[in-house]
Order: C-alpha cells, then sequence, then structure tokens
C-alpha cells in the first residue's frame, strides 16, 4: 500500500509536470488539442493525489505502523475521527493534504471556466499544475508521507491528546482551504497578466473564488482561537504566535484586496495595486504555509536547517521574479481611467482603508519574521513580543473602524461636505451618546472608551445605511417596510453582506476589548470547604472527583459558584492522565454568558493533603468574539449567493473583451 | 507620472499616514525586541548590557536538577545546551510538559544571585512532539498556561 501510495504520488507528478508544460506550450502556439490535453491532466492529477490520500488514511486505519508516518501520529485506540485527523497532524501528511485541496480547486476552475474564459484559461492552468507541482515534489523527495520505518513499533505514538478536539480537527483544513483558494485568484492575476487581457475579467471571475478563500481563512482563525480558548487553558484566544499570525498576514491583504477591487471595477483606478494584492496574498499564503508547517520562526535553531526551508525560499524567490517581471512588463496596461481628485470622496477611504490594512499586515509579517531577518543580518536571533503587536495593531484597528463608519455614508467621486454633515449627524450623535453612557457609567480606561464609541459609531452607521436604503426603495416602489427592506437586500447582495460583515467585525473588537481590558485574575490553593474570589465571584470548593475511562483518567475539582452569595452553578476543571502515558492535559470548565465568561483551571492537585490549586479568569464580553464570528460567516455567505446584477456585468465585462470595440 | 493621478491633498496624507506607521513601528519594535539564545551563546553575551535586560533563552532541563519547595508555586532547575549549565528560577505553575530532559524557552533576566530569574516558561516533551503545528501548539499551550500574563492579547497595552 504503501509502494502504492508513492507511485501514485510520481504518477501525479508527472501529469501536474505535463498539464504544466502542455498548458504553456498550447497557448504559446495555440494549439486545442494540447490545451485539452493538459485539462485532462489536472482531472488526472487530481485522481492520482485523491489516491495517495485514500492509500495513507488507508494504512492508519489499519494501523501499519511499520510506516514512519503512522507510528509518529497514530496509534491504536486512536478515535476514528482523529484517524481521518491525522492526515494533517503531521508535516508530510498536510502537505499531501494541501496538494489535494489545490488539485480539487484546479478540477473545479478547469470545470468551471474551460469554455467561459479561454482567452485566460490556458495560462491559469499552466500556473495551477505549476503550483502543484512544485508541492508534489516537496512530497515525492523531501517530505515524503510513505516512509517507511526498519522495526515496527508495537503501537503508535498517537495524537497529541491536546489536538483531539473536534475544532482542531476542522481547523487546518478550513486554514488551508482559504490558503490554497488564494492560488485561485493569483493564477488568474498572472493568465491576465500573461495574456494582456487585464481588463476585468480576470477580478470579476475568481471574485467568488476570493471570497470563499477569504472566508474560510477568517472562520479557520476564529475556530483556531476557539479551541485555543476552550483547550489549551490559559484563559485567551490569540497570541501573536507565529502560526497564527501566518493566517492573518494573508487574510489582511486578501479583505484589502476585496475593498480596492471595488475602486478598479467602478472606477478602473488602483489596478497596479490590486494586482499586487493578489500576488502578496499569495506568496503569503505559501509562506503561511511554511510558517506551521515547518516551526521554523518558534525554533532557536538556524533557517537553513529546515528540510524543507531552502526549497520554499526558492519557490517563493521564483513566483516574486515571474509575477514582479509580468507585472513590469504589463505596466503600460494597466493604467488608470480615471484620476482621484478628492481628498473627501468614497474612493479616498477605500485608498485609506487599503494603505492602513496593508500597513498592519507588513506589520505582522514584519514582527513575525523578524527572527529570522535579525538572524540573517546580524548572526542573532531577536523575538519581538505582543507588546510590539499591540502596539501597532491598537491605532490601526481604531483607524479603520473610522474609515468603515464614514466611508458608507460618504459619496462617490466628490462628497459635499453639507451632505456628508447631513448624514453622520445621527451616527455620531449615537457615537457621543455612548460614549457618555460610560462614561456615566464609571469606566475610565481609555482605549476600551475609545474601541467601544467607535464601535457604536460603525453600528449606527451600518444600521441607518439599512434603514436609509429600505427608505429609499419604499418611495420608489411603495413597497411595505418589510418587503421593501428584503427586495433592497436581494438585490444588494455584496453591498449588504458586506455590511453585515462589518457589524460581525465590530462585534469582534468588542469581544477583544472587553476581555483584554476588564480581564480579573486570582489563584488559590483550597482545600474542601475553602472559597476564593474573583472579581464578584466567590468561588467554594465543594469535593474532588476522579473518574476513569478506558483512554485516561480524570481528577477534577467541584465548585460552587456564588454571585452575592447566591450559588448560581457549578464548576468542575481538572486534568485527564492519559493511560498512553501521555503528558496529562488540563480541562478548563467555563461558565459562559453574554456579559463574560468565568474560566477556571485546575492547575494542581497534592494527592496527600487532598488540596487542589486553581486559577480563575474573569473575561468580559468574550462570547461577542464568537458570535462576532457567526455574524461575519452570516454576512460573507449572503455576499456570495448569485446575485443577478453581478452576472449581468461580468457577462458584459466578458463580452466587452471578446469585442473590445463593439460596447 | 502615477502620481499624477492623485491630488495633493491626498498624496500629503499618504506621506503622512506612512510616517506615522514608520513612528509607530519604531516605537513597538524598540520596546518589545528580545534576544534568542542557547544557553552557551547566552553565558557568552552575560554583561553585554547593549543588549537589554531580557532575554529568551532555549535548553534542555538537566535530568534530576528540578527541585520543588512544597506549597510554593513554580521551580528551580538547571538547563543546558549539551555543553555548558544555566540555573533557573521560576516561579509560577509549570507546564504539565516541564519534565526532566524537555526542552525549555525561558523568557527573563538575570538575577543579583547570578540565577536566571525566568518570568515565562515553554516546555516541549523530550521525544513527543516535533516541529509540527503539534508540537507548537503544546508548546504554545504551557507557554501561555505558564505566562500568566494578565493580558496576553490586550489592545490596551
Amino acid at each position: 500500500m504503501a509502494d502504492f501510495g508513492t507511485l501514485c504520488l510520481l504518477m501525479a507528478l508527472a501529469t501536474a509536470g505535463w498539464a504544466m508544460v502542455a498548458s504553456y506550450n498550447g497557448w504559446r502556439i495555440q494549439s486545442g488539442e494540447l490545451i485539452l490535453s493538459a485539462e485532462r491532466a489536472v482531472l488526472a492529477t487530481w485522481g492520482l493525489v485523491a489516491l495517495a490520500i485514500v492509500a495513507l488514511e488507508h494504512l492508519i486505519f489499519t494501523d501499519r505502523f511499520d510506516l514512519e508516518y503512522v507510528a509518529s501520529y497514530s496509534n491504536r485506540a486512536l478515535p476514528a475521527m482523529y484517524k481521518v485527523a491525522a492526515l494533517w497532524a503531521g508535516q508530510s501528511g498536510s502537505i499531501l493534504f494541501w496538494v489535494f485541496i489545490l488539485c480539487t480547486y484546479s478540477v473545479i476552475v478547469v470545470l468551471l471556466h474551460r469554455r467561459r474564459n479561454r482567452a485566460l484559461m490556458p495560462v491559469v492552468v499552466t500556473t495551477l499544475s505549476g503550483v502543484t507541482v512544485f508541492f508534489l515534489l516537496l512530497l515525492c523527495f523531501l517530505a515524503r508521507p510513505f516512509v517507511g520505518l526498519s522495526h515496527a513499533p508495537p503501537d503508535g505514538m498517537g495524537m497529541n491528546p491536546q489536538l483531539q478536539n473536534p475544532f482542531m480537527a476542522i481547523h487546518p483544513p478550513c486554514l488551508y482551504l482559504g490558503y490554497v483558494g488564494l492560488t485561485v485568484p493569483f493564477a488568474f492575476a498572472i493568465a491576465a497578466l500573461a495574456t494582456g487581457k487585464t481588463s476585468d475579467t480576470w477580478f470579476r471571475t475568481t471574485r467568488r473564488f476570493t471570497i470563499v478563500s477569504w472566508f474560510v481563512l477568517g472562520t479557520g482563525i476564529l475556530l483556531g482561537g476557539w479551541w485555543a480558548y476552550v483547550e489549551l487553558g490559559w484563559g485567551g484566544y490569540w497570541a501573536w504566535d507565529p502560526v497564527e499570525n501566518a493566517s492573518f498576514i494573508p487574510w489582511l491583504t486578501t479583505t484589502a484586496f476585496l475593498h480596492s477591487v471595488m475602486i478598479e471595477e467602478r472606477k478602473k483606478m488602483l489596478r497596479v495595486w490590486n494586482m499586487s494584492l493578489v500576488i502578496m496574498s499569495f506568496l503569503l499564503s505559501i509562506l503561511g504555509t511554511f510558517i506551521t508547517r515547518s516551526g521554523v520562526i518558534s525554533s532557536v535553531h538556524s533557517f537553513t536547517r529546515s528540510d524543507i526551508g531552502p526549497m520554499f525560499a526558492g519557490f517563493l524567490g521564483l513566483c516574486v521574479v515571474v509575477s514582479v517581471g509580468l507585472l513590469l512588463h504589463r505596466l503600460p496596461l494597466l493604467q488608470s481611467e480615471h484620476r482621484l481628485d478628492s481628498f473627501v470622496s468614497r474612493e479616498s477611504t477605500f485608498l485609506f482603508n487599503n494603505l492602513l490594512l496593508v500597513g498592519a499586515a507588513f506589520a505582522v509579517l514584519w514582527g513575525t519574521l523578524f527572527p529570522i531577518i535579525s538572524e540573517a543580518v546580524r548572526g542573532v536571533k531577536i523575538t519581538v513580543g505582543p507588546p510590539f503587536f499591540n502596539e501597532i495593531f491598537v491605532p490601526i484597528t481604531f483607524a479603520i473602524m473610522t474609515l468603515s463608519a464614514i466611508c458608507p455614508i460618504i459619496a462617490w467621486r466628490r462628497a459635499t461636505p453639507h451632505k456628508l454633515l447631513e448624514k453622520i449627524r445621527i451616527p455620531f450623535g449615537a457615537m457621543v451618546a455612548a460614549t457618555a453612557l460610560m462614561v456615566a457609567f464609571g469606566m475610565r480606561d481609555l482605549y476600551a472608551l475609545v474601541s467601544f464609541a467607535l464601535s457604536a459609531f460603525v453600528i449606527a452607521t451600518t444600521v441607518m445605511e439599512f434603514y436609509w436604503g429600505t427608505r429609499a426603495r419604499r418611495r420608489a416602489t411603495q413597497e411595505r417596510w418589510l418587503a421593501a427592506f428584503w427586495n433592497l437586500l436581494d438585490r444588494n447582495k455584496r453591498r449588504y453582506g458586506g455590511f453585515v460583515v462589518h457589524l460581525g467585525i465590530v462585534l469582534i473588537v468588542i469581544g477583544v476589548t472587553g476581555s483584554s481590558a476588564f480581564k480579573k485574575e486570582a489563584s488559590a490553593t483550597l482545600g474542601r470547604g475553602e472559597a476564593f474570589s474573583v472579581g464578584r465571584f466567590e468561588l467554594r470548593l465543594e469535593e474532588i472527583v476522579s473518574r476513569d475511562t478506558p483512554n485516561h483518567e480524570f481528577l477534577g475539582a467541584r465548585l460552587a459558584v456564588l454571585d452575592g452569595g447566591h450559588q448560581v452553578g457549578t464548576l468542575l476543571p481538572g486534568q485527564n492522565f492519559y493511560k498512553a502515558g501521555q503528558d496529562p492535559s488540563s480541562e478548563v470548565d467555563i461558565r459562559s454568558t453574554l456579559r463574560e465568561d468565568l474560566y477556571l483551571i485546575m492547575t494542581g492537585f497534592d494527592p496527600q493533603q487532598g488540596r487542589a490549586t486553581l486559577k480563575a479568569y474573569i473575561n468580559p464580553l468574550v462570547n461577542w468574539i464568537w458570535i462576532g464570528g457567526l455574524v461575519l460567516i452570516l454576512g460573507s455567505w449572503f455576499a456570495m449567493l448569485p446575485d443577478l446584477r453581478e452576472r449581468r456585468r461580468t457577462a458584459e465585462a466578458r463580452l466587452r473583451e471578446l469585442q473590445p470595440h463593439a460596447i | 507620472m502615477a502620481f499624477s493621478r492623485f491630488s495633493p491633498k491626498i498624496l500629503v496624507s499618504v506621506v503622512a499616514l506612512v510616517i506615522g506607521f514608520a513612528i509607530l513601528f519604531g516605537i513597538g519594535l524598540k520596546g518589545s525586541m528580545v534576544y534568542y539564545l542557547t544557553v552557551g551563546e547566552f553565558l557568552d553575551r552575560q554583561g553585554r548590557e547593549d543588549l537589554g535586560e531580557n532575554f529568551r533563552v532555549n535548553g534542555n532541563v538537566v535530568s534530576g536538577t528540578i527541585e520543588r519547595t512544597p506549597g510554593v508555586i513554580g521551580a528551580r532547575f538547571r538547563m543546558t545546551d549539551g555543553t555548558r549549565e544555566l540555573p533557573v528560577v521560576f516561579g509560577k505553575e509549570t507546564p504539565d510538559t516541564f519534565v526532566d530532559g524537555s526542552e525549555v524557552v525561558v523568557e527573563g533576566r538575570i538575577g543579583p544571585d547570578g540565577q536566571f530569574a525566568a518570568t515565562t516558561l515553554l516546555a516541549k516533551c523530550p521525544s513527543k512532539y516535533e516541529s509540527t503545528a503539534a508540537g507548537r501548539d503544546a508548546l504554545k499551550a504551557s507557554m501561555q498556561r505558564q505566562a500568566g500574563k494578565a493580558t496576553p492579547d490586550s489592545p490596551a497595552r
């Protein structure tokens, strides 16, 4: 089976290589047969990679510990769900999974677009296959999943217990779907540059791919935060860890692209910038994959000692050279058709929003890569901690929020101050009122005040935007309020879906602000009947609980939660001691409400005296992060739904490209 | 000329934004740079005040050197890079993965008694985790459980 898997990968390398070469030459000499052959090779590559995955999963499920990968990441007792997830627990398996997702996207692109986008498709296929070839090369020669062991151990080492969590099982696939999805817009951008067909077809065609990737990447990041929160037991959800940052950076640049592309659509401006954003997002997704898989940054050891490091560096370099070369070559074609002349216009808010987002991305990238950069420049690794990221990120977030409050009410081209003042009155009033209320209730934390005030500002503008839109439609069509509201949304899915996404982001900001500015913590070592307090809660140890399961032994402390003398619930934090000999893992218990989370960890237990050491956190408003995440998902879905208006625009764009002078 | 497509007002604000950003960047970087060294590198650089006071040091726990006092949270131990050793004190809850032989990363400064006073401690089990997502997550878990910083993700500070 292992040999079969290796064979599949080698054959996939051959077919992907053929797809790349045939497609390129088919495009050069305009040979339909070669192009067709390349497209078929893409399908074949998908099939072969799928077979390799089936082979690896088969080996995992049949407990073949003579295979290094299976022995390292699985064991006999591992539940079936996590045996599936073992595919992406290690480096080579996750690269295999990465390739599979890329091949799947390629197949979708080929099936959807080979008839519709004949001009661009050959180069798109070449690019997608080129990326596939790189990762298959890694799999065939450097990070080989089907390597055997000379002596098979009786049982595998199993999966890290902390990864045995449903969120963790879906968090990596989500991130990968996002990372890999960014290859599709990149491929179309390269195709547009190579063919010189740089008008709007390429980004209209890939808009949905971009939104899907952006959305999945964002969901993946949130799931990772949630997992960290419920599983890792340190009371937080985000720590500016290199791997978290690696997924956040392309998300930021893609966010920037999704905004600035609207300017290109309407005004044919910022075209070089948009191309660059798509290329950057792709490069960052490759870099992110590398950082995630190699652990190179958290290690004190030199970058060059990572086995896949030089390959990745080479591939990234090649991508930079090709894309920048093409971009410079086509610069004359990418001239803006309009001038950005008014400072007070929606265009300029988009421009600043983009600068801020890309600036934020650059800051996170710089902070993340700083150990590598300092090692290269000064021969010693220097790390930068969370304070760096926070110091830069907080002001940028505030600025972006201000823009997103102003942007929807500012007119395109040139806004008249009078009109703007009229529209901004209500949202601005809401912000002032909210601030006054918070100060009256005794809030003194400056950052939190600013953050909540701006949140109120954005929410107010967004809500007013829905109201104004509905009112205008009602006046024009004489529909009833509800019908007008629904039809308004239905006809402008992108616009209003986008607003809902803004609301989701604001809720996340509110949650992050509350849980960082007003966090409380306390710890104590308690015997039975003793109590300690954190915030307004008092926690009393009722009893020590121990439970035995086939997989592990659980030892925990049951505590009564008292709020103002009344018992409002019990919590049972504890530790799992695994029979497979893995390290014990803490099981936190959380009393979660919309107002705050009471988060309790048992950090130690002294069996002689029967005393448990506990740590408690109060995380105010933390639930709003996850609620905001759901709102964000909802908004993104809505924006992704088929939109008649958009379909018409895309068809028109394509027609223009076919007959440049007809329209 | 590409810039002529933007009005001067916009160009000026873009430049202002970039400058503001650079200042923010410089301040942020200056305040949070920490050298990341092996035990040997750290001992060689001792006394160099130009490197700042806080350091991150990587090494392995010397087996049998972990000392704990009953009733007191934390531990004393020695860490090594294979040739030289550094005594460390840590005053917070130790992670589950902190055992004899595990790879640790400590952050802190050298105390007046010549011991390294660690404020954070990350530990990685001897053989269990590779440098993969799994290892990273385990490491992170232990780091953050121990870091005990009130606000590891605080935008406010």
